[in-house]
């Protein structure tokens, strides 16, 4: 099962794990305080030394620090995706398993929810909940983990309903297993590869989620840093303070690129078809 | 059987990146003559099908050998003259017939389409062709698609789009693997009967020893990629010269053996193309492997009477005069 | 008290169209200590179906099954679970009979432990003789199934099949997907086994050649029933219904003297659909002796001299 990782997904896999890091280490690797203020210090362009410190991304309409406020800010994307991602991951595999365990009605009416789910445009769904029960952090991971299981569960019905027709299956039936250990032990670790496939392309999507969110305010509330509220509060200097809207901007196109071809990398693996034999 | 033959293979050679698939396999099919491939899954009966017809994956490449249709070298022609040949002077059948047929056209149109004409103009022929693989009611079967007919019918209908354009050479790869054996009886009769009517040259390749019992005048065993042995279908049966030959044979069971007795039996498995060594390539399985078998190739060389055995120790021929 | 007991089988899936798919339709056998039954019949005919409802995992629609008596039909999920303790079964793809992400020791050990029959060391060492017996080694068990065989894959099949020591194990088609070198390895294996175990066998099998030399009786199935059934030296010797000897004069014979002087019984046509069987004698459409009376009367079973057979010349 070992692969043989290419030189470009080797750069990919490096850039993703810089992002990691960059986020989980944002107190040691910042220069200032995200969230400390200067008045004198407005909108200085990149580069900028003052007495104490040098800002080498600039600073926003505050005085903050862009680039600590980035790192910091990546940290609330990376923690809001992962989480969010978790949650549907979770639920939907769980319907999915379900509904394709148990066929009949149960499988039905799962199937049915999640038609109707995928017919409402996400984003749409995502900004009426928010708008409904006012943002947050938590709120936040809570409605876009629960607004996007139903991919996964049909991800997890089909494969489901596929490895179940199985002999292997049969034979754990014949050795006196029951339920839970069949879906746990034989079925869930045999359907994991699509549902990881779909989980890189959501964790994309929701990076991308979460900025749209905050961007729009109904994410990371102020003065907490995010990608997106970053670039909502640079919005209204594009013309005197580009950096604020380019840096944060290019930041969520790299790591939404990187995440995207690792999963395309990813499905190329796990899709038997794609396999040579 | 005297003509000059209708189809000469020697020396292919087939690899994938560095391994190599098959090697130097070569035989001739005479006219009205139905020569058999037989060996184990994986032994490259399929590549060598695809081969002569050109039809080769991208991944697979031909590294030598010649393939010659009516004398004249096929191996190095254009696609474009390659194209003309397919159909006319050569044809193929497949083990799944459903797959291979075109699910949303009439099976009329198909026939007519190995013609190269509409159907309109050549159905008086296509229908005298399905009666001749025995197709009952033809008339109301040509115009019906392929999933509204079973599998021996849809083998039926590839062999009428595959003989209709009188081609000297007919592939038939596992022809009867998919079906019953009450439908197998049927098409092997029916294969056995056209070869001679119209004079075609079969290869028909199987894993089935009996089929080969059944229909084969000649016949080539491959392991891994080579021929074993080769020569007259009754002749490899009574004797077989080659260890390979020898132990398959033996390990099938028979409506003649005794119930319950132990089988002879080949130990081990077949070697994929990776795990390929410089010797022979049954030398891990094979009971008379000596240390030359392991280090050496053993050329396919001949025991007169048209046979050709790849083996340093052949069995001697027994129950023949000194 | 006979092993296996099967009276009066139907099992009937939902068709397209209203008309059921009367896979098996009225199947009566029974197999006793230490017996080998074979099941022969043309794909579709009900083979599996046979075999999956005699380990309970598919239910009747009608009739009985009855394993060293226990019903089966309508049982309980506790009495069905205590039955395929007697009851294992061996498939047909060895490829997709073993859980790829399940070492082959946890996958032969698994009846054992959920069953709580054994843990730990004890566990490990009746794995070990598991293996041992059916040919591998007892330090494979660590290893996944893609690390083997074809052939070595039905070896961890048939061992896991027989670590609750069954009285009764069903193999449908256990050789039909194996390379023909290594089919006689596991013939060998099963009939060996047998012998040293006792057990009985229900084996399935398209294969005449390989039913002849496993089993004692055979029966012939055909859409949904069973035409014949006799011992298997009567069976091949002396055939009864039109049916098995359509059968057996298609098997092609790995010997071109013998197989080339057979005489030809070629059998027209192709086996209809179980959605629709024909009326009266369901193999009268293909029947070469057919007469009016096939066509509306159904054929008893009656026996004929050591066979059974359903059909009215016979
Ligand atoms: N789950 C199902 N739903 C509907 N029809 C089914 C189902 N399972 C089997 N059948 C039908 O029942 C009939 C008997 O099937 P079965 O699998 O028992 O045949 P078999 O004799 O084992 O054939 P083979 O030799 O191909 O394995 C077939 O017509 C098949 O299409
Ligand atoms: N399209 C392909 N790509 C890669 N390998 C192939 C392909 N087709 C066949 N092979 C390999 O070539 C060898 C011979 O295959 P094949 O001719 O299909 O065998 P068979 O004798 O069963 O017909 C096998 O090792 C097989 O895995
Ligand atoms: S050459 Fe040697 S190893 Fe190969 S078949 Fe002959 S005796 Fe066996
Ligand atoms: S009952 Fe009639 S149709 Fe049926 S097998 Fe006997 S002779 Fe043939
Ligand atoms: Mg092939
Ligand atoms: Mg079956």
């Amino acid at each position: 099962m070992r692969a043989r990782v290419s030189p470009g997904i080797a750069i990919i896999l490096l850039l993703l794990a810089g992002f990691v890091l960059a986020a989980a280490g944002a107190e040691l690797l910042s220069p200032a305080d995200p969230l400390r203020q200067s008045l004198l210090l407005r909108l200085r362009e990149p580069g900028f030394a003052s007495r104490t410190a040098t800002y080498w991304l600039g600073t926003d309409d505050l005085g903050r620090d862009l680039l600590s406020r980035i790192l910091y800010g990546a940290r609330a994307s990376l923690l809001v995706a992962a989480l969010s991602v978790s949650v549907s991951l979770v639920v939907g595999t769980a319907l999915g398993l379900l509904a394709g365990w148990f066929r009949g009605w149960t499988a039905v009416l799962i199937m049915r929810f999640v038609d109707t789910m995928l017919s409402i445009p996400a984003i749409l769904l995502a900004v009426l909940t928010v708008a409904v029960l006012g943002p947050g952090f938590i709120k936040l991971v809570m409605v876009l983990g629960l607004t996007r299981w139903p991919r996964y569960t049909r991800v997890a019905y089909a494969a489901t309903l596929q490895v179940a027709g199985l002999p292997y299956i049969k034979a754990a039936e014949m050795a006196g297993c029951g339920a839970t250990r069949i879906l746990w032990r034989h079925i869930l670790p045999n359907i994991a590869g699509p549902l990881m496939v779909v989980a890189t392309s959501e964790f994309g999507l929701m990076i991308l989620f979460e900025a749209g969110l905050s961007f729009l305010g109904l994410g990371i509330q102020p003065p907490y840093p995010s990608w997106g509220s970053i670039m909502s509060a640079g919005r209204q200097y594009v013309t005197r303070a580009w950096w604020l809207t380019v840096f944060p901007g290019a930041c969520l196109f790299v790591l939404v690129l990187c995440v995207n071809v690792f999963g395309d990398w990813l499905r190329d693996r796990v899709d038997p078809r794609s396999r040579s034999r | 059987m005297s003509d000059a033959p209708a189809l000469v293979v020697e020396n292919l050679s087939l690899a994938i990146g560095p391994a190599g698939l098959v090697d130097g396999v070569g035989f001739q099919v005479a006219p009205g003559e139905v020569m058999a491939i037989v060996g184990e899954s994986g032994c490259g009966k399929s590549v060598t099908a695809q081969a002569i017809m050109r039809l080769l994956p991208d991944a697979i490449r031909q590294t030598g050998g010649r393939i010659l249709l009516g004398g004249r070298d096929i191996s190095a022609i254009p696609e474009r003259a390659m194209r003309a040949v397919r159909g006319q002077l050569m044809s193929m059948i497949f083990q799944e017939p459903q797959a291979a047929l075109d699910p949303l056209t009439t099976v009329g149109s198909q026939i007519a389409e190995a013609l190269r004409q509409p159907l309109g103009r050549v159905r008086g022929e296509v229908l005298r062709m399905l009666r001749d693989v025995g197709i009952s009611d033809p008339e109301r079967r040509i115009d019906q698609h392929p999933f509204e007919l079973s599998g021996g019918m849809c083998q039926r209908i590839m062999i009428a789009s595959a003989l209709i354009s009188r081609p000297a050479v007919l592939i038939a790869d596992e022809p009867t693997t998919a079906l019953d054996v009450t439908i197998q009886a049927q098409i092997l009769d029916l294969l056995r009967r056209l070869a001679i009517e119209r004079q075609t040259a079969v290869v028909l390749i199987t894993h089935d020893m009996g089929v080969v019992a059944d229909i084969a005048d000649r016949m080539a065993v491959m392991y891994a990629g080579r021929i074993a042995e080769a020569g007259p279908t009754a002749e490899i049966f009574a004797a077989p010269r080659h260890p390979y030959t020898a132990l398959l044979l033996a390990s099938i069971p028979r409506l003649s053996d005794v119930p319950k007795s132990k089988l002879a039996v080949i130990e081990g498995r077949v070697p994929n193309p990776s795990e390929f060594g410089p010797g022979c390539r049954f030398a891990s399985r094979c009971p008379r492997a000596d240390a030359r078998c392991a280090a050496e190739t053993p050329p396919l060389r001949p025991l007169g009477a048209g046979r050709l055995t790849a083996c340093f120790h052949a069995e001697p021929p027994h129950g023949t005069q000194p | 008290m006979n092993t296996l007991e099967i009276t009066g089988l139907k099992v009937h899936f939902p068709g397209r169209g209203g008309a059921p798919v009367r896979a098996v339709d009225g199947v009566s056998l029974s197999i006793a200590a230490g017996e080998t039954l074979g099941l022969v019949g043309e794909s579709g005919c009900g083979k599996s179906t046979v075999s999956n409802a005699t380990v309970g995992l598919l239910s009747p629609t009608e009739g009985s099954v009855k394993v060293l008596g226990t019903e089966l039909a309508g049982a309980s999920r506790e009495t069905l679970r205590a039955i395929r303790a007697k009851a294992q079964m061996v498939f047909q793809d060895p490829v997709t009979s073993l859980n790829p992400r399940m070492t082959i020791g946890e996958a032969v050990g698994e009846p054992l432990l959920v069953r709580g029959l054994a843990r730990g060391a004890a566990l490990r060492d009746q794995v070990g003789a598991l293996l041992e017996e059916v040919g591998l080694r007892a330090d494979h068990a660590g290893r996944y199934p893609h690390q083997f065989s074809g052939g070595q894959r039905q070896r961890i099949v048939i061992a896991r099949a027989l670590a609750l020591r069954p009285a009764l194990l069903v193999c449908d088609e256990p050789v039909s997907a194996l390379d023909v070198s290594v089919r006689a390895q596991i013939l060998n294996l099963l009939v060996e086994l047998q012998a040293r175990h006792g057990m009985s066998t229900l084996f399935v099998s398209h294969d005449l050649a390989v039913v002849r030399h496993v089993c004692d009786r055979v029966a012939v199935m055909y859409l949904g029933r069973i035409v014949e059934l006799a011992p298997r030296d009567a069976l091949y010797s002396a055939p009864r219904h039109p049916y098995t000897k359509a059968l057996l004069a298609a098997v092609p014979e790995p010997d071109p003297v013998t197989q080339r002087a057979k005489p030809r019984v070629p059998l027209e046509g192709e086996i209809p659909s179980p959605a629709n069987p024909p009326p009266g004698c369901r193999f009268h459409t293909r029947c070469p002796i057919a007469v009016d009376r096939c066509r509306s009367e159904e054929p008893a079973w009656r026996a004929v001299g050591a066979a059974s057979v359903a059909c009215h010349l016979a």
